[in-house]
């Protein structure tokens, strides 16, 4: 287990991005380390930035940088430690000697997620925010960043909250029925509580619906590129990714390993992956190139078949065509400036039903971007919209589907007029569900709410 | 809650760790070795009863001190026993020997089953006691008890040196100058109300423990120089009236069950001359009055500074912090079959005598009642339960065990609940063996010692079914079940109990593998085991039974019980498995140990406050750890973790 009762210091904005970079120190010491880096002066005050120049005592006091320096004393500050923040110039090497110096003074490098950490266990994050902030860091896409910024931010948090603020005020009431039998009060009405919970349920399997999408946002997409040998695979693949990562040649069977890359597709990361041409060999390479191909084809999220309309459809284009039929596959027709050797009616006899991507690959840009625009709209199927924070971390989703599964059994108990405590038993386990998501104890106090709410007792 | 830290006087002793208390006297005690006993119990209330009465039957020599044999058992407040949540600790304190169920099983005179609409697990039962024959009977049982030893007078003091409690100092009778010590290994205090007990009358105080007994003063400060947490408290009753002056007819009269469900496991049929109990309402004119007077209210006007219950709340608050109500039940009740005195339930007030009377004369039916005695709160110090070990003894003095109201609780069933746990810790400490702690998937008790040490009273502690997360587990047709083995584990169960347990436990195996086995035609002519047909909602074990579908194992007088725990198990399997798995979870959790005397300032990570919450409530176990408020679930999984290392590494405590 780390420490967490020293000093610590690190970069706490990525490296190479953009033109201010701010070097982060937390702990009991801060202020003295920092103190000691921007030489005399005034002594830093509480949340005043102040413009100050670093030196380094180990050179001579040579000055190094001028930052601007605020001092955050705990418990306010992102650590609920006492928190100092040196914002100098987006160069990595100052940057780098910044963080040397604070070292020398003192602090200990921290380790990745160790500043999130403190601010966990001070209490200033809950655990959603502080999975989103270890998310945050490994973004490969502006989306995926956004989705844990949401996170970051308390969307997934607050829409907990909100579903515990409800649940918890119908759990008062369902509890004074059955601990203040004769007070003569009609607490709550067993239809309208299966109403409410029903509503409740509904919220929750939206987040749910969306999640998936998030988790795709998250982890991003297989798409494999799957086709008859020398039909344009790998061109799609070149120029899809916009550079030549492939080596193309007209002689079959180029292509004998699989090639990945990853392409950001409006904001999800898809793993693009090129394949072997699907035919029968006897070249024990490329046989095993094409297992290969079949192998990924099966765990792929997407798959791209890539069909030649200048050639016949021969019996390995019918094979792949029945073995993808069902999954979520985008067919591209290829070499449309040739003359054609089949159209859309053979194309149906061979049991496709869906449209496809017609595409010349070697002429211009219009081919690669309908591909992608046809790339996206398979990803976007269960977009979410703009205002329902997305959930990505399995987790969460676990977490959100037992309490959705502890709420639809309640709805069902309450609405057949089951006895409220059957009913509570349930609302607890949503409750407690949503509680571990948070990390943050849900409060209890029902008791509390009911004497606030209804004059009870004798 | 209105108890915000402020609002309550509270405050500290002055002598902090090692106790400062009288040195025990020199080598024999002054009044001979008659005067040792193993364990001596101040008070012989519903706590100090259990109390004496467990400790007596594990062998101990009890001194049971009291300041009347009159006012055994004495119920202050309304005459009852049980109801949502009490009647299960009622049931609880019986399946382990104790003497609460058998008490009012003896001297009830109306018994009703509550929440009968509802689930097996919240239905409670709930009695009107007859109040004198409950006190003469409790007393009757005790003097039985050949272990025990009457000592009438008031305790002054506690003895004690190196941090342990050595006995008791009396303080001397009107006249004689000789302050009697009693010697004792242990000391349980159950004071009830009287330390430094003061009732209000509208603008009349006068220092009672209850109306017309001093209060205890000395035995207060004895208390508090030992360095303990305190708070005041304060609880209030309605006024009673004459039922002479009363004329029924001219209310709706409610009656309780017949036939009756007993408390006690031991009682088949409660045969009581039935009592009717009367309900009424308040009207706009009574809230007129009290709006009228309310400046005259000790409640209202800053004269009282302790906290009352707001689950009891009194006329005065009824009407002013909910205006919008237009009326408030009342319910007229007896205090015993031959007693003159009727209780009016929901009508407690401190609103100065005259007042109270014009109050009851307001009362639609009540014109001509004559006012026997006026209602009154009283205020009184208690020790703050997080001071005190799940045993009930205290971490500062060893060997002195509290229970009952001086640790915040208010009701009668919470007392006794009490005064069983100190009553067999205190004799199990004589004895040299291990605390006996109910968990809280194990018993009500258990919930209620818990919440107790683990968070405290910010204002009179009542139990309710919703303070147990477990529930569904903790029933009322399963506390022998539940209880009696862990009874007869430390010796409380008597033979007699025991056989009868084990035949009972024995029809319900019996039954229970019975309907497993056994296939039956539903009504829609489908044919299914009984164990699954319960499951439906329109299926019962009576029906199934009635039919001749089914036969169960009954003893004579026992059915209800015998019926009603078998088809529980199965009617609920779904709900019951999953809270026995939740149990099962917290289980393990309270299996985690933390060692005693763990310093939380070493444990990194933690923050300030909640080092000081754990350092003060010194949980033993993970679990608790956790209901400790204002802990986190971060802070539990770093000192989980933390215990965990030093134990592999042998490290630091």
């Amino acid at each position: 287990m780390l420490a967490t009762d020293d000093t610590i210091v690190a970069l706490a904005t990525p490296p190479g991005s953009g033109g201010i970079g701010v070097v982060r120190i937390s702990g009991p010491r801060a202020r003295s380390i920092a103190a000691a880096m921007v030489g005399a002066g005034r002594p830093l005050e509480p949340r005043r930035a102040s413009l100050r120049r670093i030196a380094d005592a180990a050179a001579g006091g040579r000055p190094v940088d001028r930052v601007v320096a605020t001092y955050f004393p705990r418990p306010r500050s992102y650590t609920g430690e006492d928190v100092v923040e040196l914002s100098g110039h987006g160069s990595p090497v100052l940057l780098r000697r910044i963080v040397s110096i604070a070292i020398g003074a003192g602090a200990r490098l921290a380790q990745p997620g160790e500043f999130t950490l403190r601010a966990f266990l001070n209490g200033r994050v809950d655990l959603v925010q502080a999975e989103a902030v270890a998310d945050l860091v490994e973004a490969v896409t502006p989306l995926q960043a956004r989705v844990a910024f949401e996170q970051l931010e308390g969307g997934l948090s607050a829409l907990v909250a909100d579903l515990d603020g409800t649940l918890f005020d119908l759990a008062a009431r369902l509890e004074a029925s059955i601990d203040f039998p004769d007070e003569g009060y009609h607490f709550i009405d067993p239809q309208a509580v299966a109403a409410e919970l029903r509503d409740l349920d509904g919220r929750l399997r939206s987040v749910l619906r969306d999640a998936r999408h998030g988790r795709l946002v998250r982890d991003g997409c297989r798409a494999v590129i799957l086709g008859a040998p020398n039909v344009g695979k790998s061109t799609l693949f070149n120029r899809l990714l916009g550079m030549p990562r492939a080596i193309v040649t007209d002689v079959a069977g180029t292509t004998r390993d699989l090639l990945s890359e990853t392409l950001d597709v409006d904001g999800i990361p898809v793993t693009l992956v090129d394949t072997a041409g699907m035919r029968d060999s006897a070249d024990p390479v490329e046989a095993e190139g094409v297992r290969r191909a079949r192998g990924a084809a099966e765990t792929a999220g997407l798959v791209v078949v890539v069909l030649d309309r200048s050639a016949p459809i021969g019996p390995d284009e019918r094979r792949l065509l029945a073995d993808t039929r069902g999954t979520s596959r985008l067919i591209v027709v290829n070499k449309i400036d040739r003359p054609p050797c089949w159209d859309a009616a053979d194309l149906a006899a061979a049991g496709v039903a869906e449209t496809t991507i017609p595409v010349c690959l070697l002429d211009g840009d219009g081919a690669p971007s309908a591909v992608r625009e046809a790339l996206a709209r398979a990803l976007q199927r269960d977009q979410s919209p703009e205002d329902t924070p997305v959930v990505s971390n399995i987790r969460h989703i676990a977490l959100l589907e037992t309490a959705a599964v502890a709420l639809d059994r309640a709805a069902g108990a309450a609405a057949e007029g089951v006895s409220e405590e059957l009913v509570l038993a349930d609302l607890q386990a949503a409750r407690s569900a949503l509680e571990e998501l948070s990390g943050r104890r849900a409060p209890n106090a029902v008791l509390d709410r009911i004497f606030e709410r209804f004059c009870i007792g004798k | 809650m209105p108890g915000k830290k402020g609002a309550s006087r509270t405050g500290r002793g002055d002598g902090r760790g090692e106790a400062r208390l009288a040195p025990a006297p020199p080598g024999p005690a002054a009044g001979g070795p008659e005067d040792e006993f193993d364990v001596i119990v101040i008070g012989a209330g519903h706590a100090g009863c259990e109390a004496a009465y467990a400790a007596a039957r594990l062998g101990c020599s009890v001194a049971l001190c009291t300041l009347s044999e009159s006012t055994v058992a004495e119920m202050p407040c309304n005459p009852a026993v049980g109801g949502t949540a009490k009647g299960h600790m009622v049931r609880e304190i019986d399946a382990l020997g104790g003497l609460m169920g058998r008490a009012i099983d003896a001297t009830g005179i109306q018994f009703k089953l509550l929440n009968r609409s509802r689930g097996p697990a919240v239905r409670s039962p709930r009695a009107q006691a007859d109040k004198r024959r409950y006190g003469r009977w409790m007393r009757d049982e005790l003097r039985r008890e050949t272990g025990i030893r009457w000592v009438v007078g008031r305790v002054g003091r506690l003895l004690a040196d190196g941090g342990r409690v050595r006995g008791v100092e009396l303080e001397p009778a009107a006249g004689a100058g000789e302050r009697v010590r009693l010697g004792g290994a242990a000391v349980v205090v159950t004071a009830g109300t009287f330390l430094n007990g003061l009732i209000h009358v509208g603008p009349e105080r006068r220092p009672a423990g209850r109306a017309g007994e001093p209060p205890s003063r000395a035995l207060a400060e004895s208390l508090k120089s030992c360095g303990f947490t305190w708070g005041r408290l304060k609880t209030g009753t309605p006024p009673r009236l004459d039922r002479r002056s009363i004329d029924f007819s001219r209310f709706e009269a409610e009656w309780g069950d017949h036939p009756a469900v007993p408390f006690s496991f031991l009682t088949d049929s409660v045969e009581r001359s039935p009592v009717a109990c009367h309900p009424l309402h308040t009207t706009p004119r009574v809230h007129d009055l009290v709006r009228t007077h309310i400046g005259e209210s000790p409640l209202y006007n800053g004269q009282i500074a302790g906290i009352g219950p707001r689950y009891c709340p009194s006329l005065e608050d009824k009407v002013m912090r909910f205006p919008d109500r237009e009326r408030h039940l009342l319910v007229l009740e007896p205090e015993g079959l031959d007693v003159d005195e009727i209780y009016v339930n929901g009508y407690s007030m401190s609103l100065p005598a005259p007042v109270q009377e014009r109050l009851v004369q307001a009362l639609p039916g009540l014109e001509d009642a004559v006012m026997l005695r006026p209602g009154y709160a009283v205020e009184y110090d208690f020790i703050q339960p997080t001071e005190l070990r799940r045993s009930l003894e205290t971490r500062r003095v060893r060997g002195l065990f509290l229970a009952g109201q001086v640790n915040g609780t208010s009701g009668y069933e919470e007392a006794a609940a009490q005064g069983v746990v100190a009553g067999i810790n205190a004799a199990r400490l004589v004895r040299g063996e291990t605390p006996f702690v109910l968990t809280r998937e194990e018993a009500y008790i258990g919930v209620l010692v818990d919440d107790l040490t683990t968070t405290g009273c910010l204002e009179p502690y009542r139990m309710f079914t919703s303070r147990a997360e477990h529930r569904l587990l903790l029933r009322i047709d399963n506390a022998d079940l539940r209880l009696t083995p862990r009874g007869r584990e430390i010796g409380l169960v008597d033979d007699r109990r025991w056989s009868r347990f084990e035949a009972r436990r024995a029809r319900f195996e019996a039954n229970r593998s019975r309907l497993t086995r056994t296939t039956v035609t539903l009504a829609d002519g489908r044919r299914s085991r009984a164990s699954q047909a319960l499951r439906r909602p329109d299926t019962s074990l009576g029906a199934l039974t009635q039919s001749g579908q089914v036969a169960l194992q009954v003893c004579a007088g026992q059915e209800h019980l015998d019926v009603a725990s078998v088809e529980t198990v199965f009617k609920y399997s779904g709900y019951l498995r999953r809270q026995e798995e939740a149990a099962r979870r917290a289980r393990r959790e309270e299996r985690r140990r933390i060692p005693a005397g763990l310093r939380y300032d070493a444990v990194p990570g933690l923050s300030r406050e909640v080092v000081e919450r754990l350092s003060q409530v010194q949980p033993d176990t993970l679990g608790q750890a956790r209901r400790v408020p204002g802990v986190t679930p971060a802070a539990v999984a770093v000192i989980g973790a933390f215990v965990d290392r030093a134990r592999e590494h042998g490290g630091p405590k």
